[in-house]
């Protein structure tokens, strides 16, 4: 847990200091830009330039010049001092006593101000009255009391008292809050209010007491069993305590470093974690002090200066011990004065992108993963640690000075396959994060490729997404990888990303064929698509033999799924295709299939075609004997539903071969194309005694024809049913009753009344005839009723007029048209509802005012 | 983790946990925090960590038992909002500790501060091996607690946990906010939706005014 932090640097040496006087020691110090100031235990204030300049080594060496000394004359020591380079004075604290020297030849003010018996004060960093030409001071008085003053160049003005329950050893203030160690215990006073708030207790006899402001309403006190405890000016902590060593003599503060002394040690710790930091064995220390933000030591008669290491060089060597956590925090909370932002961050940006290899190099992937992203890490400084999958045809290098000493990821990993494993997967999901976000802009390729052979190594699925869509993948480096490796399917397809379908092919065929095995590959199927996806009929045609070799079925899809916005070529003319496909039968059948019914072509020669290929097929199962009678109907509806619904193919050629084999169905359904219903529906009636479909037939076959033709239908199937020569007739009076009754809309009474034979009982076709009187009552009421609706109609608007026309229009030279602003010249002319007059002509919309825009409804009346 | 700079935004609610030296404390809050039970060292004063409640931060004390730190115990408890009495259920001694020792040192603490009462160790007992009883430890609970308004505790302020097998522990902590950061129905709703949105839950405004958020959820939520 160590840190070089801060390096110990002599500044002013025993020899120079006290020659002349061997009992001299130092008692306090103040640091004021250049000036050092002195207090001696023999009431000496000595006043010494201080330089810091860079050696040739690079470290800081100081100088120091003596510019004089003032003999105080009370034989005591100097207890404290502070100078207030505002008012060019020195604060010194002697024998109980606070006086004023000037800051530069140490005389005492004329005037004498001084505070008495006082035994310690302190400057307020953060006063509450602002006046630049003043300092706010606190002191500890030996009663028990705290003040504060305000001191100008040779004033002490009082401001304030504040009575403690006990006297106070050591203050500090910020604000109007005061923190001080009183014998037994600490307390937070506020002195604008006088209240008074306990902390907590020490014991003096083991504690030496700090208080140490540390920021804005922030101490740091010494607690007891020497821990360092934080308090809020509120009396409450904010941060978890410090662990000191024993014998504490003081505590600094350099952001993010607390710094604390003790006989024996400088000890460093963080503010960011509490942690000890850095030990500096020293002995013999006495003070220690922060002065805007440089730390000095003294012993009895020696001056240190703990000089900060940079905090880069700290990062550093953080990084060194792949401490990362730790370097970031530092890096982050450091003093970063005298860099802008932006300089900062790409130092800070370098930083973590060490810090991402680091954990990388330590399989700690989560981690690694966030600083590579946060880091920006040019992701091929990645990449390039995984041999082989960086295209072959980059010539990238490694950044120098170099971000990491790994060699590659096979080194890291020692041979063992499981961590090499771990590694490739953590590259995999990097680059699958980034791919696509900013962080992998500009990197398409290195990416894609990299993945690619990621994928194919372990024969990942991702591998064929990433090869079909917009893939910036290296040809030629992963022809290689994926037939390193057999990926057959992904190779086919990165040929075809590059518009190499011919090579494609060539290897779907091959995988079709089962010479070579992929298991991603998807099959026949998918070469089918592929081809009829496809705008190149050389291709197409090269192929089709051997894929309708392979299924029929399939593969008339090349023909028949072809883009929709595909140009009409030659090659796949309809004519061209059937007459390839003679030895398909099958695939004609298909093919057919879809020109007639999904291309809804209206050729005579495609239907007829189809018609005859359909009933060929149902010829060839009626052959057979051993046919399923299902397969057979299947084929058979199959024709008739095509029967039906073309009116293209040649009816003649189809009903003479059906006649031959005595399929009634499809007779019927000929004849009706035929428009010979009344032998259609004998054949439905007498042959298939299928009355519904006979009814069916009626419907079906008036289909897109006026209502006429269907009651035309109805009165042949009718006189089918009660056809007087039938001798069978009597069988057929409950069907004809049925329809009759089901359709009685669509039969003339009259007629049907002429046509029932005459020894029908009223009863039986009562149904019939109460629902035909029904209907012509309901028919004639309605009709009553749209008259007198629309006489209403009439009237109304007949009133609306009279209401217009009621005022008179006067018309007379002066009146002008109130579009074109002419005189009136005809006789004619416009009035809208509003008033607006104009001539005709000008009049363009009667539902719309010319001038103001009003619409006028035509049943305004309403609205 | 350990509180660092960043942490110095003020918590909504402040809970501390005292009870004697080794009955476990460190290892509940561990066990909370982290989720596991390991070994740690003894803590040296206090050690702080911070928990995202809903949109709520809440800072959790951890003290040392030791009996030379009481006079830091008493400063660690200003302003805390709960307190987690721990007593060892297997120890009678540290059950006594905490009237004798530890309820003084909570006059330091909010007036209404909610004063939970866990028994450590659940999984270590034994037949025969507990040192207190539910009853007087569950009684000990009510009437410490007698100040508070008891409609609003729903139960008594009594658990016992094994940092072991995690027995309990969310369950009092969550206790322990239902009762200090009440939410209203919606609020409560958006607390959970928070929650499954982890990412959005790291970052929280303090500056921003409290009660801003439930009125918001509230229109959304209408
Ligand atoms: N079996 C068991 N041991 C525990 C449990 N809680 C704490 N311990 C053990 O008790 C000892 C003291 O725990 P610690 O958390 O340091 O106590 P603290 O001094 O109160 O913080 C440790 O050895 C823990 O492993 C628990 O719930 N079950
Ligand atoms: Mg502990």
């Amino acid at each position: 847990m160590s840190i070089k932090a801060f390096e110990l640097v002599p500044a002013i040496e025993r020899l120079k200091l006290m020659s002349d006087k061997a009992r001299t020691q130092i008692e306090c110090i103040d640091v004021c830009g250049k000036n050092l100031y002195i207090g001696t235990n023999d009431c000496f204030v000595v006043h010494y330039i201080l330089e810091g300049r860079p050696t040739q080594a690079g470290r800081l060496a100081f100088h120091s010049e003596k510019q004089g000394h003032k003999y105080l004359a009370l034989k005591k020591p100097i207890d404290q001092l502070k100078a207030a380079s505002a008012l060019n004075r020195i604060l010194v604290l002697c024998d109980h006593t606070l006086t004023l020297l000037n800051m530069m030849d140490l005389e005492p003010v004329m005037s004498g101000a001084k505070v008495k018996g006082v035994t310690y004060f302190c400057l307020n960093d953060n006063p509450v009255r602002g006046n630049p030409f003043s300092v706010e001071v606190c002191v500890a008085l030996k009663k028990k009391q705290i003040q504060v003053y305000t001191i100008t160049e040779d004033r002490i003005i009082h401001v304030k008292d504040v009575s403690i329950p006990e006297q106070a050893n050591q203050i500090g203030i910020d604000g109007h809050f005061i923190c001080a160690a009183l014998a037994s215990q600490y307390c937070m006073v506020n002195f604008e209010t006088g209240q008074i708030q306990d902390l907590f207790p020490y014991d003096s006899e083991s504690t030496k007491p700090v208080v140490k402001r540390i920021s804005k309403e922030e101490f740091l006190l010494s607690g007891p069993n020497a821990l360092g405890m934080f308090v809020t000016s509120e009396g409450i902590s904010q941060r978890p305590p410090m662990q000191w060593s024993d014998n504490l003599l003081g505590v600094s503060y350099v952001h993010p470093y607390i710094v604390s002394l003790n006989d024996e040690f400088i000890t460093v710790h963080s503010i960011l974690d509490q942690q000890q930091k850095q030990a500096i064995p020293f002995q013999g220390g006495s003070t220690i002090g922060d002065f805007d933000g440089r730390v000095f030591i003294s012993s009895a008669k020696e001056i240190y200066a703990l000089v900060p290491v940079a905090w880069e060089k700290q990062v550093q060597a953080l990084l060194a011990d792949k401490r990362v956590q730790e370097a970031l925090d530092l890096a982050k909370n450091a003093n970063h004065a005298g860099l802008s932002k932006d300089k900062f961050l790409k130092i800070y940006r370098r930083f973590q992108q060490q810090a991402a290899f680091i954990e990388f190099s330590q399989q700690n992937f989560d981690e690694a993963k966030e600083l590579f992203k946060e880091g920006k890490v040019d992701v091929r400084e990645l990449i390039s640690l995984y041999p082989g999958l960086m295209p072959s045809s980059s010539n990238f290098t490694r950044s120098i000075p170099v971000l990491h000493e790994i060699a590659d990821i096979n080194n890291l990993s020692k041979d063992n396959d499981e961590m090499k494993k771990d590694y490739k997967r953590f590259l995999r999901n990097y680059l699958e994060e980034i791919k696509g976000t900013t962080d992998g802009h500009g990197f398409k390729q290195v990416i894609d490729t990299a993945l690619l052979k990621l994928y194919a190594e372990i024969n990942w699925p991702e591998l064929i997404p990433l090869i079909a869509v917009d893939t910036g993948c290296d040809l030629k480096d992963s022809v290689e990888w994926l037939e390193k490796y057999e990926r057959y399917h992904a190779l086919g397809l990165l040929f075809k990303y590059h518009g190499e379908n011919d090579k494609a092919m060539q290897i779907w065929a091959r995988l079709v064929n089962g010479e070579i095995k992929d298991e991603l590959f998807p099959g026949l199927q998918f070469v089918v698509e592929f081809l009829s996806n496809i705008n190149d009929p050389e291709l197409v045609w090269k192929y089709i033999d051997w894929a309708l070799e392979k299924d029929q079925e399939l593969s008339v899809k090349i023909f028949t799924e072809r883009p929709s916005n595909e140009p009409p070529t030659e090659r796949f003319r309809p004519e061209t295709v059937i007459d390839y496909l003679h030895r398909f039968p099958k695939a004609v059948i298909a093919y057919l299939e879809y020109l007639i019914f999904q291309k809804k072509l209206e050729k005579e020669k495609y239907h007829t075609h189809l018609a005859v290929l359909y009933l060929d097929s149902v010829l060839q199962l009626m052959k057979n004997n051993n046919v399923k009678k299902e397969h057979l109907d299947n084929a058979r509806s199959k024709l008739r539903h095509m029967l039906q619904l073309s009116n293209m193919y040649r009816v003649q050629l189809i009903l003479g071969k059906v006649k031959e084999q005595d399929m009634h169905a499809e007779c019927a359904i000929l004849y009706g194309k035929l428009e010979e219903h009344d032998k259609a529906m004998r054949i439905l009636v007498h042959k298939l005694k299928d009355y519904v479909a006979a009814e069916n037939y009626c419907f079906v076959n008036s289909q897109g024809k006026d209502p006429t033709y269907r009651k035309r239908l109805f009165h042949i199937l009718l006189g089918v049913y009660l056809d007087p020569n039938n001798e069978r007739k009597d069988l057929l009076v409950t069907p004809a009753v049925e329809l009759l009754n089901r359709n009685v809309t669509e039969f003339d009474t009259a007629k049907v009344l002429q046509l029932l034979p005459e020894n029908w009982s009223v009863q039986l076709v009562k149904q019939f005839l109460s629902q035909t009187v029904r209907k012509s009552m309901n028919f004639q009421r309605t009709v009553r009723i749209e008259r007198m609706i629309a006489r209403g109609e009439n009237l109304w608007v007949k009133e609306a007029c009279i209401a217009m026309q009621k005022s008179p229009v006067q018309m007379n030279d002066d009146k002008m048209c109130a579009v074109c602003n002419r005189a009136f010249s005809d006789p004619t002319f416009v009035r809208y509802p509003n008033g607006v007059i104009t001539h005709v002509h000008c009049a363009k919309n009667k539902h719309v005012c010319p001038v103001t825009g009003k619409l006028f409804s035509i049943c305004s009346k309403n609205s | 983790m350990t509180a660092s700079s960043a942490d110095k935004r003020k918590a909504d609610l402040k809970v501390i946990i005292l009870g004697d030296f080794a009955v476990g404390k460190t290892s509940l809050i561990c066990r909370y925090i982290e989720g596991k039970f390991r070994a740690h060292e003894t803590t040296i004063g206090a050690a702080f960590f911070l928990k995202q409640w809903g949109s709520y931060n809440v800072a959790v004390w951890d003290t040392a038992g030791d009996e030379k730190y009481t006079g830091l115990q008493s400063f660690y408890c200003r302003n805390a909002g709960a307190a987690i009495l721990a007593f060892d259920l297997n120890h009678e001694s540290s059950f006594e500790s905490l009237w004798a020792r530890f309820l003084p040192l909570l006059d330091n603490a909010n007036e209404d501060c909610l004063k939970v009462v866990v028994g450590t160790k659940l999984d270590m007992l034994q037949p025969g091996s507990r040192e207190v009883t539910q009853e007087e430890a569950r009684r000990f609970a009510r009437e410490i607690n007698s100040n508070l308004d008891q409609k609003k505790l729903d139960r008594d302020p009594y658990f016992e946990t094994s940092s072991k097998t995690g027995m309990n522990v969310t369950e009092m902590f969550e206790f322990i906010y239902q009762y200090c950061l009440p939410l209203s129905e919606d609020k409560k709703i958006s607390s959970l939706a928070t929650k499954r949105t982890s990412a959005s839950t790291s970052t929280v405004d303090l500056n921003k005014p409290a009660v801003s958020a439930p009125q918001r959820t509230k229109c959304c939520f209408r």
